[in-house]
């Protein structure tokens, strides 16, 4: 049996053989290639794509979250997701979740625009945060608009590394409306790889954030414990 | 016999006073969850999409009734533009401290523009009308009678189809059938611009049953001015959040909620209200946002989808 989770940017594999977590992850595209030799009777999908896949059985990524969050940190309080294309936050103890679609700012849809504009891989943006010396104020709620705040932060003499530090703070203060207290707060999700935008987070709430180790297989992982 | 005028109701107008003076109401927002139109300048795509129609003459109206004070600011200004088109158009205010005198001012006022009473045993024909709906609705809770059925001819009484006689053949083509209550639901808040969302939160295993608004539609009556505003000064819309809120929670214990869903339409005033709906009303709340009408969005789906997952866990 095997928890599937094919979302809008990538899929992911995951199973339990003798009690160890084994993965894989490809390109959204690619997800026929998780599943070669597996029978759909075998399969529990989550993700934006679970219906259109092959599966016993489905469930939204929330609860696939819940489940799967819950067997790295079982006293998780809130849960924040920050996809490709919507940022959810799942209050657990509550049973309550938002879902902040309406806008690129919040989402990892942003950081790629950002990191496209600097000529850079996505996965630098962390190391670029970590050597800036001043963190710009960047006000802006709107994807678009930030971009042209962060130009204007450029041309008055901030250089690129401390515009991305800036870029983290306005996305994680956008983010961190969305979230209420809580003791036990898990990140999940491919963009809490960024360590500058954790960082950002974690000073604008005051709180200590747990990250699993491998947060992008987490919802995979949960399928596969909903219904085992 | 004269022809009809045609008057248009932005929201709830007490409908008895409109047939007492021959004339048929027409709740301009039953064209809206069907429309394909983009408005041009919009807030609220519910005002927005009855404005251009009606300004642009795409509905064929004689007047207009805007319901301003005490319930939408938006459609104050869309009414006017409205106005400024040249349909005559009247602006009704409801009193926020429900006081009826001010209501029943209001109310001589609307018979004023309208013209006189001249079907005074209409009232009372709306009465037994809304006696039935009520009837319905607790059938509904009862899962006796679909969701989506039973919203179409609640969300209906704000203008009873415009003639009596169609409203009620209407309510009698309603046909009992069983339906399974696993997730019964209350839909709080402006109904949703989706013509299809009773069939896909059911689709879905979720029972819709209680409507605020169209629920507010059938609950008021009155046989004259005097008695219809002593009962209409009690819109909940109108009133205070803490009235609203204490009426919520009676309406809700009575029919066994499970979870509450709250609609919440895009650049509207009740989305600021949610905040305080989910510390007053003691339930699981999902909260949706819509904009533009049509067909149930999918990232809406997946909302409801999960607060279903989340009322079996509960």
């Amino acid at each position: 049996m095997i928890g599937l989770d094919v979302g809008s940017t990538t899929a992911k594999k995951v199973s339990i053989e003798d009690g160890e977590i084994k993965y894989q992850i490809t390109g959204t595209h690619n997800w026929k290639d998780l599943i070669t030799g597996i029978d759909g009777n075998d399969i529990i999908s989550t993700g934006y794509f679970r219906n259109s896949v092959p599966h016993c059985a489905s469930v939204t990524e929330i609860t696939a979250a819940i489940y799967g969050v819950r067997y790295y940190f079982p006293d998780v309080d809130v849960i924040v997701d920050i996809g490709g294309q919507d940022t959810k936050v799942i209050d657990v103890k509550k049973n309550n979740f938002i879902i902040n679609d309406k806008c690129s700012a919040g989402t990892g849809a942003f950081l790629e625009f950002v990191a496209n504009y600097f000529k850079i891989e996505l996965k630098e943006l962390g190391s670029f945060h970590s050597r800036a010396k001043r963190i710009p104020a960047i006000n802006n709620t709107c994807a678009v608009f930030a971009l042209s705040e962060m130009i204007s932060q450029l041309v008055a003499g901030f250089t690129p590394e401390e515009v991305i530090a800036g870029m983290h703070y306005a996305f994680a203060r956008r983010i961190s409306f969305m979230i209420p207290g809580a003791r036990t707060l898990v990140l999940i999700g491919g963009t809490v790889k960024n360590k500058g935008m954790l960082s950002a987070l974690e000073d604008i709430l005051q709180t200590e954030i747990q990250v699993p180790d491998e947060p992008q297989i987490v919802n995979a992982l949960g399928a596969l414990k909903y219904y085992y | 016999m004269p022809v009809q005028k045609k008057i248009g109701l932005t929201a709830l107008v007490p409908p008895e006073l409109i047939f007492a003076c021959r004339c048929s109401p027409f709740d301009v927002n039953n064209v809206i969850p069907g429309s394909k139109k983009y408005p041009r300048n919009k807030l609220c795509a519910w005002t927005a999409i009855w404005q251009e129609m009606l300004s642009k003459r795409e509905l064929k109206l004689d007047s207009l009734i805007v319901v301003a004070g005490g319930d939408c600011h938006n459609a104050l200004v869309d009414g006017q533009k409205v106005e400024m088109s040249g349909i005559p158009t009247h602006f009704f205010f409801y009193p926020f401290d429900g006081d009826p005198l001010y209501l029943e001012s209001q109310l001589y006022n609307l018979v004023d523009f309208l013209g006189t009473i001249e079907s005074p045993e209409k009232s009372g024909q709306i009465k037994e009308l809304k006696k039935i709906g009520k009837k319905i609705d607790a059938k509904r809770a009862q899962g006796k009678l679909s969701s989506g059925n039973v919203f179409r001819i609640m969300i209906s009484f704000s203008d009873l189809m415009g003639d009596l006689d169609v409203f009620r053949e209407a309510i009698n083509s309603l046909k009992e059938q069983k339906v399974e209550m696993n997730n019964r639901v209350a839909l709080i808040g402006v109904p949703p611009i989706y013509h299809d969302f009773h069939d896909v939160a059911q689709s879905l295993d979720l029972q819709v049953v209680f409507d605020e608004l169209p629920f507010e539609f059938l609950r008021h009556s009155g046989n004259d001015i005097h008695t219809i505003a002593r009962d209409y000064c009690n819109y909940t819309f109108a009133r205070p959040l803490d009235f609203r809120i204490r009426f919520l929670q009676k309406e809700l214990e009575k029919r066994h909620i499970d979870g509450i869903v709250h609609y919440t339409q895009f650049a509207c005033h009740h989305m600021l209200e949610d905040e305080i709906m989910r510390s007053k009303l003691d339930y699981p709340m999902l909260t949706i946002q819509g904009d533009l009408p049509g067909k149930t969005p999918e990232q809406i789906k997946l909302r409801l989808e999960a607060f279903r997952e989340a009322l079996d866990r509960a």
